[in-house]
């Protein structure tokens, strides 16, 4: 399971640092988007005033098609000739005269108004103003933008007539070198008209603003136009904005649900009259990194690369249930098997070099499970056989008279002290045990553990084991000589490589009521 | 009031002309009445277009001459017919002239300077199609206040000095009061720089002239002795000390 638990750290590992990396994405999203909001708000407020200037400038040059008509110039030459009363007669052909020019004017670059004036600042015909009409004694001379017409010089302005106003003004020449016989005019209404046209053209949200009330307002399309009107619980806290009041131009304010504006104070008279214009763009701050899934749109979700992150899926999942079969599935089944194989019988004990890990111990356990109820019910035990339980107790020291005394007599005081102290029934009761190499040809020489053939004698220490394990009682069901055998080489070889002796005679005793076996190393 | 009423009735055509009868005082068949000029008066700058012209004060966004109008017309020099007041002044305290109607439109009042003796009775009148908001700094009985179209206010100087009205609706609205005791007549000139002052009684004045609030030109002594008198020369009320106005931004 070692692969499985480094994949899920792995995997832990992974899932941490993506979300991480949501956390800081979304900062990063929120922070870049402000600062966007924000190039992007004095970036339309830049816009918008070179609109407004360049517009103004576009209108000033039409006002040359009103300057250079003759009806207007000699008329107001005439009127300004005329310092205490207007002769009226001069009202009709100038108006008459100001339709005609104003008609034949590009409609994106018409006023809505147009006044002619004489030097004396009174207003000799106009077009587009009905709130003057009948008013014989209305005059414009005192505004500096028809003041500065009149002087030679074209301008622009902005009034507050009750609405705002964009103005510009230029001097009505009859002659040149001569002073100008009057000016002419043209006012345009910022109102929502004016301010959809701006808007469509910078691409900008736009609302003006005078008296603390907004007076006109366009946005792009999907900019709710409505929402504009929060400005105006804004604008008497424009009184505190430093920039605002220094240079015209406020800092970003933010006024909530996202919505972040800019003012702009308008040129003109209006400037000191608090007039201005409001930029707005809309910005909705991520709330939480599962918001980048509500706000992404198809074009977000096609640049995430969906076949890539689809195969890294397929690879991760195919990783994760690779190694949970590798490492759980195909293991359990086996020992599944296995232990199917044991209740079926058709194995005696769990195979535990069959398995890995925590498998392995539970075979083993199985094993030691089984040995212990078949030892506790009087079985056989299956497990391999405890040297001592089998063999006795092993001498500390090679016996003296394994090694003082070759001869199998010498060794038999030693072997039969067990078997006096527990004698044991027929067919050895009151019997010496025969030592196990008594019998046995003598080995050639010098020669090894397994020079000499033990099989006949180990044969002979079998059939009395079997005969000594009846007598006790115990089951011999099952207790093959090759399994003895194999017990017997094993044990061999672990005293001769313990002791260093190169002979080991095996005999049978009892030992707590039970059938074993003692080893007792000696020399050839 | 009865004398307001009746100036509510005037046609505003005529409000222009019959305002030196009304702010001149009852003259009698000998008035006598001092002819002069001034002159220099193109050297003088309204201070409100000159405040305007300023880029600093931000008051256009491009602002360019045209060059075929003379240098010596692009110069922002009063429209003295409304801006330069010429003045009698006694050499005694003078009574409380009649009420005298000051009209507040095109951006401006007519006249925009003009000089009373203390008491005289001003009946601002909104000649205007939008309302006007007029006040007089530091003075509590002229706190600003709305005039509709054709509305009218009044007010009066309790005390010598100069009073300067501003309308909060439209800041290039500026006009200058001057209360002094010893007025004995104004006028205003042509555009030419004539003029003519009707004196009721006889004997010595001064003839100064006032512009923007302030005193222009030196005082002319007259004598008066049931006889008209032209001044000798015209009287100097600007100096030429600027160059023509290149316009800029």
């Amino acid at each position: 399971m070692l692969l499985s638990r480094f994949f899920y750290v792995l995997l832990a590992l992974v899932v941490g640092a993506l979300l991480f990396t949501l956390e800081m994405a979304q900062s990063m999203y929120n922070r870049a988007g402000e600062r966007a909001r924000g190039e992007g708000l004095s970036s339309d407020s830049q816009v918008v005033s070179w609109y407004l200037k360049d517009d103004a400038r576009t209108r000033s040059s039409q006002l040359i098609k009103f300057a250079l008509d003759g009806d207007i110039a000699r008329n107001l030459q005439k009127a300004s000739a005329s310092e205490s009363v207007l002769d009226e007669k001069l009202r009709d052909p100038v108006t008459a005269a100001l339709k005609k020019v104003h008609q034949e004017m590009p409609p994106d670059e018409a006023f809505d108004a147009v006044f002619a004036v004489d030097q004396h600042g009174r207003v000799v015909g106009q077009v587009g103003y009905p709130q003057a009409n009948g008013m014989s004694d209305f005059e414009l001379g005192g505004y500096p933008v028809v003041a500065d017409a009149l002087h030679g010089f074209i301008r622009d302005d902005t009034l507050v007539w009750g609405r705002i106003y964009r103005v510009v003004g230029r001097p009505v020449e009859v002659e040149a070198g001569q002073l100008p016989a009057g000016a002419v005019i043209g006012a345009r209404v910022l109102d929502d008209q004016f301010a959809r046209e701006l808007s469509e053209r910078t691409g900008a949200a736009v609302a003006f603003y005078v008296n603390g009330s907004r007076t006109a307002a366009g946005a792009p399309e999907g900019f709710q136009t409505s929402s504009l009107d929060q400005i105006v619980s804004d604008l008497g806290a424009l009184r505190g904005d430093a920039d605002y009041q220094d240079k015209g131009r406020s800092s970003v304010r933010e006024l909530g649900e996202g919505l972040s504006v800019q003012y702009t104070r308008l040129p003109g008279e209006a400037y000191e009259l608090g007039a201005g214009f409001a930029v707005a763009r809309q910005f909705q701050k991520l709330p939480s990194p599962q918001a980048f899934y509500n706000r992404a749109d198809d074009k977000d979700k096609a640049a995430a690369h969906p076949i890539i992150l689809l195969a890294v899926v397929v690879g991760l999942l195919a990783i994760g249930l690779g190694m949970t079969y590798l490492e759980h599935t195909r293991p359990l089944r086996i020992f599944h098997q296995e232990v199917a194989r044991l209740a079926g019988g058709q194995s005696d004990q769990m195979h535990p070099s069959k398995f890995a890990g925590a498998f392995r111990k539970l075979a083993a356990e199985v094993n030691e499970g089984i040995d212990k109820v078949a030892a506790a019910t009087g079985g056989r035990s299956r497990r391999a056989t405890n040297l001592e339980d089998v063999l006795g107790e092993l001498p500390a020291q090679p016996m003296m008279a394994a090694f003082a005394v070759p001869d199998v007599t010498a060794g038999i005081p030693a072997a039969s002290a067990p078997l006096a102290a527990s004698p044991l029934p027929s067919p050895v009761i009151g019997q010496r045990p025969v030592a196990p190499g008594r019998n046995l040809p003598k080995p050639p020489g010098q020669a090894a553990v397994s020079a000499p053939d033990p099989e006949a004698e180990w044969r002979v220490i079998y059939s009395q084991f079997v005969a000594t394990k009846q007598q006790c009682g115990e089951v011999i069901e099952g207790f093959t000589y090759e399994k003895f055998r194999t017990t017997l080489v094993k044990n061999r070889d672990a005293i001769v490589a313990r002791h260093g002796v190169t002979q080991v005679k095996f005999s049978v005793y009892v030992k707590d009521g039970k059938a074993a076996v003692k080893a007792s190393p000696g020399r050839a | 009031m009865a004398q307001t009423r009746r100036l509510g009735r005037l046609q505003p055509a005529h409000l222009l002309a019959l305002l030196s009868l009304v702010i001149l005082p009852p003259t009698a068949a000998w008035a006598d009445k001092v002819w002069g000029s001034v002159s220099g008066f193109e050297h003088l700058e309204n201070p409100v277009w000159k405040e305007a012209k300023d880029p600093k004060n931000k008051g256009y966004s491009f602002r360019e001459m045209v060059p075929t109008v003379p240098a010596k017309y692009r110069k922002l020099y009063p429209h003295i017919p409304r801006e330069l007041c010429l003045v009698a002044l006694s050499t005694q305290d003078q009574p409380a002239q009649p009420a005298t109607l000051i009209r507040v439109g095109g951006g401006r009042t007519t006249p925009v300077t003009i000089v009373v003796t203390p008491g005289t009775k001003l009946v601002f009148q909104n000649t205007d199609p939008f309302k006007h908001r007029l006040y007089i700094k530091g003075d509590s009985n002229f706190q600003p206040n709305d005039t509709d179209r054709g509305g009218k206010r009044e007010w009066s100087a309790t005390k010598p000095g100069v009073y300067e009205v501003r309308d909060e609706l439209a800041p290039s609205l500026r006009m200058w009061i001057i209360a002094e005791p010893k007025v004995a007549a104004i006028s205003y000139p042509s555009m030419k720089g004539d003029f003519n002052l009707s004196v009721a009684q006889p004997g010595d004045y001064q003839i100064q002239a006032y512009f923007a609030g302030q005193r222009v030109g030196e005082a002319v002594p007259v004598k008066l002795d049931r006889g008209d008198v032209r001044l000798p020369a015209p009287i100097v009320v600007g100096k030429p000390d600027q160059g023509a106005d290149k316009g800029g931004k």
